[in-house]
Parts: structure tokens; C-alpha cells; sequence
């Protein structure tokens, strides 16, 4: 196979675009799509002072360093969840990645402030993802706000993308398929968060980091056995083979076919936020959730 | 022989025979963009051939949490 672009041997074949890239076409492709993306959506420009959501897997890395490459103005933001082994190696990736190219970032602990998941996990009845899920989001948007940063990033890709919507359509969550897309803009102490890597898929995220040598955490979180949105992926893999860029054309045409209905009924049933009595962040109810996980942890850790 | 490295897992498997890229994912029951291929510092697109004594590297990409 031949690269599209200059007739090299090809090292990546893309078969949602019908085409093959050399190394060096690849990794320029690669930085147009999000390039593309924030431009299409208006995710951010070079003014905006960026905070990238860092895991150590190879989404968030590759995130960081195409967002480099491009020169906007990007911190990284790793959150230690506290889960032995495995987030020690994904500190680790995180660490060794930003020290070795020179880029800013910082590490916050969920143990200092009593939510070491473990502990966490000992403590909730819900589903362990979607509590650990709630509580980076919490983290990752009071650093953004309180450090002054205009946009959160995060390295969410198409693959990410279609098994969330997929998810949501089959429960038809009008909510959650209002507000779902590549950019949700900032209120209040809410900071606009962003996706540019939502017309990428993890094989080209994956493929990216390889070329452009960017080690990363290869390891499952221990405790994301049997997590739903895998299966979802598989599935969506599988549509995907049978026609190539099936994906895109979903994700596409929901954001400019199908959003706007679910968001205008939204309007009329959105739930009015109040401030969290403990944390002073936005909330649904009297106090907010990661402030209600930290008191039932505090509980179960008292009792023990 | 041909030594396969499948990541994550650490699993290495051998194989007598494959003729290219696209044998090895239709052997492991993988598609396209399921994995990357690697051998040595370059990715292989499915077309490419697979030689005896090859030592190649397939990285599944889905992540997992």
C-alpha cells in the first residue's frame, strides 16, 4: 500500500477514509483532524490557556503532544486515584512523558482529599466507574477554574464518542444526548470542556503515539472489568468493519442532526443547579456528590 | 518460525507459517483497526508480508478504562 499523499510505502491503513499513510503524512493528517475539529466546533484558539485531563494512557498523551506540536498554550493535570500498582505506573507514564519534552503539568492526589478509590470503592453501592468517573470530573474542573485555565481538554476519541452516544440512544437520555458532542461550554465555575480528538479513532491515537514515540500506560484500570461501554465499542467495531466509516458519519450526523432536537427539549426541563453547602460548587441537590462520597468514605472508615 | 508478542498480556505465540499482515489478524480473530502490527521501529499496514524468523509485535488498541 502507498501513502495518499507522497506515494511512500504506507505504515498506517485507514479504511473508514479508504487511504494509507507514510509515517510523516500520517502524523500530518493526524494533527489536521483535530486541528478540523476545533475549528468546525470552535473548541479553542491559540489565546485560550488549555488544562489537559493526563491518565498516562495513550489518548491524554497523544492529546498533549499533537496540542504541543501545534503550539497552543497546554498544562497537563495527572489525578492519582490511589489504586496501588497501577496508578503508580500510570504516575509514572505521566511524569516521564512531561519531564523528557519539558512541558508543565501537575499531580493531584484524590487520597488527600479522602477519595482514595479503593477506599471509595469499599464505601458506594454504584458502580465503581461512574463514582471514579464523577469524581475526576469534579477535580479536573475545580483545578481548571481555580487556576485560571479557559478550556479542559480531554482525550476522548470517536471510539470513546459513538459507544457514549450509542449508550445514551439506547436508553433515549434526552439529557445526556443534549449535552453530549465535542465542546460543552463553561458557566460559572463550570470550564468549558473539549474533545479534540473526537474525529480520531483509538487505532489512529494509537498508531500516532507509536510514530511520534510517545510511551503510555498500556494496562486496564483493575477495575473496569465488564465495564458497559467496552461492549459497546466491540459492538460499534464490528459495524465499523462491515462499512468503514460508519462511526464518523454517526457521531457527524448526530451533532448536526439529532443535538439540536434533544438540547431544545432540554430547555424546557433543565434542573436548576444550586451551590454545594460544603464545596461551593455546582450542584443538583443540598450537597454535591463527591462531597457525599467523601462523607460516606469518612463513615466507613470510622466504622472500621 | 515466526514470534508473535501480543500486548497487553505480555502472551507470545509462534507460528509456522503466515504470509502477511492481514493472515496474522485473521488468525488472532482481529480486525483492521483492532491492532497495531509492529516489527521492529515500523508499523505494517495488512497488506505487508511477514517473513520466517520475523519477530512482530500486535498492540490491540481498545482501551479499557
Amino acid at each position: 500500500m502507498k501513502c495518499k499523499r507522497c506515494k511512500a510505502l504506507a505504515a498506517v491503513a485507514l479504511p473508514s477514509h479508504h487511504t494509507g499513510f507514510c509515517p510523516e503524512c500520517f502524523l500530518k493528517y493526524f494533527a489536521d483532524q483535530v486541528e478540523r475539529g476545533a475549528h468546525k466546533h470552535k473548541l479553542f484558539d491559540h489565546s485560550d490557556k488549555i488544562l489537559v485531563a493526563l491518565s498516562g494512557g495513550k489518548d491524554s498523551l497523544a492529546l498533549m503532544q499533537v496540542l504541543t506540536d501545534l503550539e497552543y498554550d497546554v498544562t497537563g493535570l495527572h489525578i492519582d486515584l490511589g489504586i496501588g500498582e497501577s496508578s503508580e505506573a500510570a504516575r509514572g507514564f505521566v511524569t516521564a512523558f512531561c519531564e523528557k519534552r519539558g512541558l508543565p503539568f501537575h499531580v493531584l492526589s484524590t487520597a488527600h482529599y479522602g477519595l482514595a478509590i479503593p477506599d471509595v470503592k469499599a464505601a458506594v453501592r454504584r458502580p465503581i466507574c461512574s463514582v471514579c468517573g464523577k469524581i475526576k470530573r469534579y477535580y479536573f474542573n475545580k483545578f481548571a477554574h481555580e487556576n485560571g485555565f479557559t478550556a479542559l481538554a480531554t482525550g476522548h476519541n470517536l471510539d470513546d464518542e459513538t459507544a457514549r452516544l450509542f449508550a445514551n440512544t439506547l436508553r433515549w437520555d434526552a439529557r445526556y444526548l443534549g449535552s453530549q458532542g465535542p465542546m460543552l461550554p463553561g458557566e460559572g465555575k463550570f470550564v468549558r470542556k473539549v474533545k479534540p480528538l473526537y474525529r480520531l479513532t483509538e487505532f489512529e491515537t494509537a498508531a500516532y503515539c507509536f510514530l511520534r514515540k510517545v510511551e503510555h500506560g498500556k494496562a486496564a484500570c483493575p477495575y473496569s472489568g465488564g465495564a458497559t461501554f467496552t461492549g459497546h465499542k466491540r459492538l460499534m467495531g464490528g459495524l465499523e468493519r462491515v462499512s468503514p466509516g460508519m462511526k464518523i458519519q454517526f457521531y457527524e450526523g448526530f451533532l448536526r442532526d439529532g443535538r439540536p432536537a434533544f438540547q431544545a427539549a432540554c430547555k424546557e426541563g433543565t434542573d436548576a443547579l444550586v451551590e454545594c453547602a460544603k464545596c461551593g460548587y455546582p450542584s443538583m441537590s443540598e450537597t454535591c456528590g463527591v462531597c457525599r462520597t467523601r462523607g460516606m468514605v469518612a463513615e466507613k472508615t470510622a466504622g472500621r | 518460525m515466526i514470534t508473535v508478542h501480543l500486548e497487553p498480556g505480555n502472551e507470545t505465540l509462534t507460528f509456522p507459517k503466515i504470509n502477511t499482515a492481514q493472515q496474522l489478524l485473521n488468525k488472532l480473530s482481529l480486525g483492521q483497526t483492532d491492532a497495531l502490527i509492529i516489527r521492529g521501529d515500523e508499523l505494517l499496514t495488512p497488506d505487508r508480508r511477514i517473513h520466517y524468523g520475523d519477530e512482530i509485535t500486535v498492540r490491540t488498541v481498545i482501551s479499557r478504562g
